[in-house]
């Protein structure tokens, strides 16, 4: 059978590499770590590839707005590769700096087909600062996304400091009118946070944590779904395993909706693309 | 042509930064700002035309969701405008990336007479700002003058057309590069050229010194290479070398050791040898985990079949006291390249962090360089900054306020990386330099920053203190090369690896070529941040982010065509010999000529006079308190007190679980806000192995014994360690002293015999810990100058010294991560169970401390006791009968006891009764037994089906069931002695408290 090829963009203060390609190998891909220049000197080619994750990380130390430069230089080298790579109906996911460079590289939201025009944006968290906490999300059902098929509600940490989503209130409105926004931030039963802190952490227009293009192929988001990769990695799974003990259940260490959302990706490719 | 981005949010967005700024000048000085908004600055010289400028600015620098960009000053309306910049020379991140940026994007690299330099503004408006308040604003909140500078603008001041006028901040030194000879005609002479030249020369090395450069062997040698007296260089170099930072003069020196209650004397020669080097050693043969200890940059032990972890802790406490954010960035930036510089190289995987600070509320009359209150602000952020943009998890970290931190505060900072046991086959922990390897310096630049920071850091803080040491740490540049070395070692690359941190090259390549025997370098060669430095500072600048590494010649190219896809910027500056010599040359001409044995050349060993007066002798009792009658007032008290309230909105700032591997997390319980005893993290994913660290600072006890201060650190280092599942046979230490100064001086110094004898105390104390714990110190480090002479109301300089201060820091490897155990209740119905017995010791305890009192009862640690309890909570554990654990700390049970109440969001009932009592120090009331910091104790819940089994483990053993878990109110009831309800308290109340100083921090 052949083998779904995840590429995980490393390289210049990206730092969360080694674990989204542990969740891959989980979900059943391969995953390669290619350094950015790699792609950008055609020693290794995109088209190789099935998926491709922006991960997380402070490209270029973030210094002149997140994503922003990472952006730039792959729009400069391989910006053609990178449409081909969606009109080839490839998948591509940016978590926390990929989605902040997604958005730049116009990547997303992507409406009209276009995949080149910035018109959103993730900015500053109203907080004023950065942020490690664990969020729930609740997943729009209606949603094309292919990462989050038949995912309802979900826990993962974000850690940022630009996590804002911002845009004008008529893309906004196409957004959820193509369901394109697929996670908003919410509360242990799935209601949304309405705005409410720490709830929604950085003040995100309408509690939006992640948006994907019409096609729901390509997925930018600012929770790290590849942080929860284990049980231990929740805050609560102490607590959680205790009751499960006392209730003579076991517990699988490796039943995460963090793998569950790279396995949705790799079964999409083993079944539209081989 | 020199052009000025200036690139601002939209109106209508949030300005977070502005915001922040609005928030502080009120909380801080009353000053209210109605409205503010900030302008990047982004200031660029070369030869780019107007167009590409201009496409530069839309493409880079502007954002167009979000912002507002213009080549002329930005029309925001202000009452006042203050421009804030770096000084020339301070490290600029983001204007180096955004030549990196310019680069890529239209092929254009940057020459000497070029540069983008990155500013800022705030554009503040308020009826009621005067120039003064903006000022203070400008000085006190924006900037510091060590590395930045400001300029005030009032509305009329400012020039529409010209802005804010800012000029490149580019450095031009107009110098020639030489070296000198420095003539040493007489001790004297080479004295008062140590003054002069800021060298920090031991009066004691100056004769052997001057008798190595007149001896006629080596006159005859180095004539052969052209010299005769020494060169500037060559001093420096053995001020490196023989300074505190680098030497550990003080651990090795000799002490005459009195104990004033007896009048005997012993004599301690070389503390770090009697005391850590052999009891380490011995455990090293004990314990075959210990992999290597004691001579790299960092320790290490096994992890599992395939994978060793290494770990070290480092301070960066005098850079951090004068420029709190540059300091500790610079300072967990440093730490993180040690494990990368440890055997062939680790990879980071985690990293803790340790601030002791004075009062942020200080009013008083005492200047310190900068506030408390500012100084916790930048160091937080430094850390911050540095960890994030690391890519490493800060899973760990404590905040402590005294007012002897005051004087100088202390930045703890630890790292720990992982790597694979075997490199191509070899042992990865083993490294050496071979003859014909060349040197490689890696990463940053040299520049004239961090030139005498180990001489300046081996000295108290004063009014003359230069202040060139302090840098701005680089994680971005670090990161690349991180990355890159790591690609290097896995293909064999690399046989000799270390870092560039205190003294530079010349601590670097010194040492590295110690292994060779000999090496010649070639200081031309070294890249440069600009032109015009001399020869020794280009041989001992500090600058950040730089690693040295041997490379066999046959590896040259392949090393250099990963370090170009990397952008790592690697260059070759010498090579190593087997000469017996160091020699370095500048354009072929010989400026050191030293043989590599120099520093064995019996160089003398310090002295120190100790006086131990016990604390019976020094006047010391326990003070007078009866037993209080509101203890629900007197429990919330000590929730809000500093060191034990809530300090989450520290650890939130930091990413605590990049890398995916976070089991137990710094915050911990229901509402993920109570800091937790240890963390645990699998550094290899496809593994179910954790790592357990934890850390414990009680300076406070060193008020009666450094000797107990050091046990129950150790003691409550170990214990967090346990609580979480931490594994009793296997514990590596790691040690950080500081210690204010203890070489007596009448005038200057007259505690200092006394000081000299709590450090041997705590030394003594080291060894009998570890020894009986079976400890084996994996790393360690001393900073030993904490002491500050403050400016006072009346122009007087006062001298604050800190407590005797040692962090501890110990880890663990836990075989399945599956069975650790979180600090909060779980379960209604749950049994409490208090291990360990309770004495009454509150000496330095927090609740003295409440009432401004000291005693004379600090804990004392009971080994073969305790040592026997922490195995049996370790089998209980193993075996699942454990559903919550925790350590009793810093404030007793009644504080921990609400801890695990916030924790848990369940009532819990306790009754003291119940509780294993140890009346060796007379009897205890109830508030003694809820404020006593007796060592040694754990709080544990057990499911009630477990009762049997779990009481079984500890037969014989201090183990009291006091109490229980409920749902049925959310209450902590403590049920006294005569069975009265003394505590009764709702979680909400105890949450008030122990969120009200500083619970409205983000």
């Amino acid at each position: 059978m052949k083998k779904v090829n995840a590429l995980v963009l490393t390289g210049f203060g990206l730092n969360c590499d080694t674990e989204t390609a542990f969740v891959f190998e989980r979900a059943g891909a391969v995953a390669h770590r290619v350094h950015i220049n790699a792609l950008v000197s055609g020693k290794v080619k995109l088209a190789d590839f099935q998926i491709l994750a922006f991960g997380g990380g402070f490209s270029w130390g973030d210094d002149h707005g997140a994503g922003v430069i990472q952006a730039l230089k792959l729009k400069n080298h391989i910006g053609k590769d990178l449409l081909e790579f969606v009109a080839d109906k490839k998948l591509i996911i940016g978590i926390c700096n990929g989605f902040q460079a997604l958005v730049n590289l116009g990547l997303l939201p992507g409406l009209d087909g276009d995949y080149t025009k910035r018109s959103v944006s993730v900015t500053y968290n109203d907080c004023g600062n950065f942020r490690d906490q664990w969020v729930h999300l609740a997943a729009n059902s209606q949603s094309p996304c292919v990462f989050t098929q038949g995912i309802k509600t979900a826990d993962f940490p974000v850690r940022h400091g630009e996590g804002k989503f911002i845009s004008d209130p008529a893309i906004l409105e196409r957004l959820e009118k193509n369901n394109q926004v697929v996670f908003q931030y919410a509360d242990k039963k799935g209601q949304l946070a309405k705005g409410e802190f720490p709830l929604n952490p950085n003040g995100s227009v309408n509690d939006i944590a992640g948006i994907c293009d019409p096609t729901g192929r390509v997925f930018g988001l600012m929770p790290h779904p590849e942080a929860y990769n284990h049980v231990t990695n929740h805050p609560d799974w102490t607590r959680e395993a205790q009751k499960q003990k006392r209730a003579g259940r076991l517990v699988d260490p490796e039943q995460t909706i963090g793998i569950q959302l790279f396995k949705n990706a790799v079964d999409y490719i083993n079944h539209s693309l081989f | 042509m020199i052009s000025c981005i200036e690139i601002a949010l939209k109106n209508e967005l949030r300005d977070a930064d502005a915001s922040s700024l609005i928030k502080k000048a009120d909380s801080y000085f009353g000053i209210h700002i109605e409205h503010a908004r900030s302008v990047n600055m982004v200031t660029i010289e070369s030869d780019l035309t107007l167009k590409q400028i201009e496409q530069v600015k839309d493409e880079i620098f502007t954002n167009p969701v979000t912002q507002v960009s213009s080549l002329e000053p930005l029309d925001i309306d202000f009452d006042w405008c203050i421009w804030v910049g770096f000084r020339p020379g301070v490290k600029d991140n983001p204007g180096a990336t955004a030549m990196e940026a310019i680069k890529d994007f239209s092929g254009k690299t940057f020459g000497p007479q070029e540069g983008i330099y990155t500013s800022k503004r705030y554009c503040l408006k308020g009826a009621a700002l005067v120039r003064e308040d903006v000022e203070k604003i400008a000085s006190e909140l924006l900037s510091n003058s060590i590395i930045q500078q400001f300029k005030v603008f009032s509305a009329e001041e400012w020039d529409k057309k010209t802005g804010a006028n800012v000029k490149p901040a580019r450095v031009i030194l107009d110098h020639v590069p030489c070296f000198e000879v420095i003539s040493i005609d007489s001790d004297a002479q080479l004295a008062a050229i140590s003054d002069q030249r800021n060298l920090a020369l031991n009066p004691k090395d100056i004769p052997v010194i001057r008798e190595y450069f007149l001896d006629a062997k080596v006159l005859a040698s180095r004539k052969e290479k052209g010299l005769e007296k020494p060169t500037d260089v060559e001093l420096e170099y053995i001020s490196q070398a023989r300074s505190d930072h680098c030497n550990h003069n003080t651990f090795q020196g000799i002490f005459r050791y009195t104990d004033a209650s007896t009048n005997e004397t012993v004599i301690e020669d070389n503390l770090f040898k009697t005391y850590i080097k052999e009891p380490t050693l011995k455990l090293k043969d004990k314990k075959d985990w210990v992999v290597s200890v004691l001579w790299d940059n960092a320790g290490v032990g096994t992890f599992d079949d395939e994978n060793n972890y290494v770990v070290t802790g480092e301070t960066h406490n005098s850079p951090s006291n004068m420029e709190a954010y540059g300091g500790a960035i610079t300072g967990i930036v440093g730490v993180y390249r040690d494990p990368l510089g440890t055997g062939l190289g680790s990879k980071l995987f985690m990293g803790s962090f340790g601030f002791c600070v004075g009062d942020v509320n200080y009013k008083g009359a005492l200047k310190p360089p900068l506030h408390p209150r500012r100084l916790l602000d930048g160091v937080i952020e430094g850390v911050k900054d540095g960890g994030n943009k690391s890519g490493v998890p800060t899973t760990f970290g404590q905040t402590l306020f005294n007012p002897g931190y005051m004087g100088k505060s202390l930045v703890f900072v630890t790292a720990l990386g992982i790597m694979p046991n075997q490199v191509k086959g070899k042992p990865s922990h083993e490294k050496k330099t071979s003859p014909g390897e060349l040197i490689i310096m890696s990463g940053g630049r040299v520049g004239k920053d961090g030139i005498h920071g180990v001489t300046a850091s081996s000295e108290s803080y004063s009014e003359n203190t230069p202040a060139g040491h302090v840098q701005i740490g680089d994680p971005y540049t670090q990161k690349k090369m991180h990355d890159f070395l790591l690609i290097c070692r896995d293909e064999g690359l690399i046989p000799f690896i270390t870092d560039n941190g205190g003294g530079g090259l010349s601590s670097s390549v010194g040492e590295s070529a110690m292994i060779s025997n000999g090496c010649e370098v070639w200081l031309d060669k070294v890249p440069l941040k600009y032109e015009g430095l001399d020869m020794w500072e280009i041989w001992i600048s500090e600058s950040q982010e730089r690693m040295t590494i041997a490379v066999k010649p046959e590896n040259l190219d392949r090393f250099m065509e990963l370090s170009a896809e990397h952008e790592v910027e690697s260059t070759v500056i010498g090579k190593y010999t087997d000469t017996g010599k160091l020699h370095i040359k500048y354009k072929d001409e010989t400026c050191a000529y030293v043989d590599m044995d120099l520093l064995d050349k019996g160089f003398p060993s310090w002295e120190f006079d100790a006086l131990w007066l016990p604390p019976d002798m020094r006047g010391l009792t326990e003070p007078v308190i009866s037993t209080p009658l509101d203890f629900n007032s007197l429990l919330l008290s000590m929730m809000e007190r500093p060191n034990i309230c809530s300090k989450e909105w520290i650890l939130r700032q930091y990413d605590h679980e990049v890398q995916g591997g976070s089991v137990i997390k710094p915050l911990v319980g229901v509402k993920h806000n109570i800091p937790s005893d240890a963390s645990v993290t699998r550094p290899v994913l496809s593994s179910s192995r954790g790592l357990a660290f934890s850390q414990s600072l009680l300076p406070w006890y060193s008020k009666i014994d450094a000797y107990h201060m050091m046990t129950c650190s150790i003691d409550e280092a170990v214990r967090r360690l346990i609580s979480v599942g931490g594994d009793f046979n296997h514990i590596g230490g790691l040690d950080n002293f500081c210690w204010p100064n203890i070489q007596f001086d009448e005038k200057k110094n007259p505690d200092g015999k006394f000081k000299a004898a709590q450090l041997v105390r705590a030394c003594r104390a080291l060894k009998e810990t570890c020894e009986s714990y079976e400890i084996p110190l994996l790393s360690g480090k001393d900073s030993m100058y904490v002491d500050g002479h403050l400016e006072g109301a009346y122009g007087e300089r006062m001298k604050i010294s800190a407590l005797e201060t040692v962090q501890i820091s110990a880890t663990s490897v836990i075989k399945d991560v599956l069975k650790c155990v979180s600090m909060e209740p779980k379960i209604s119905g749950d049994l409490v169970y208090v291990l360990g017995s309770t004495a009454n010791e509150l000496g330095a305890s927090e609740y003295y401390e409440m009432f401004h009192r000291t005693g004379l009862n600090v804990p004392h640690v009971d080994f073969e006791a305790s040592k026997k309890l922490y195995q049996a909570v370790q089998a209980a554990i193993e075996n699942e009968l454990v559903a919550s654990c925790h350590a009793v700390a810093r404030g007793g049970l009644g504080v921990h006891l609400s801890y695990m109440l916030m924790a848990g969001q369940l009532g819990l009932e306790i009754d003291l009764p119940a509780l294993a009592l140890n009346e060796r120090n007379g009897s205890l009331t109830d508030e003694k037994i809820l404020f006593s910091e007796s060592s040694g104790r754990f709080i544990i819940t057990v499911a009630r089906e477990n009762k049997a089994a779990f009481e079984a483990l500890f037969k014989g053993m201090p183990c009291g069931c006091s109490g229980k878990v409920t749902d049925q109110h959310d209450h902590l009831k403590i049920s006294g002695m005569n069975k009265d309800l003394r505590v009764d308290l709702s979680v909400k109340q105890v949450e008030a408290a122990f969120n009200k100083a500083f619970g409205d921090k983000i």
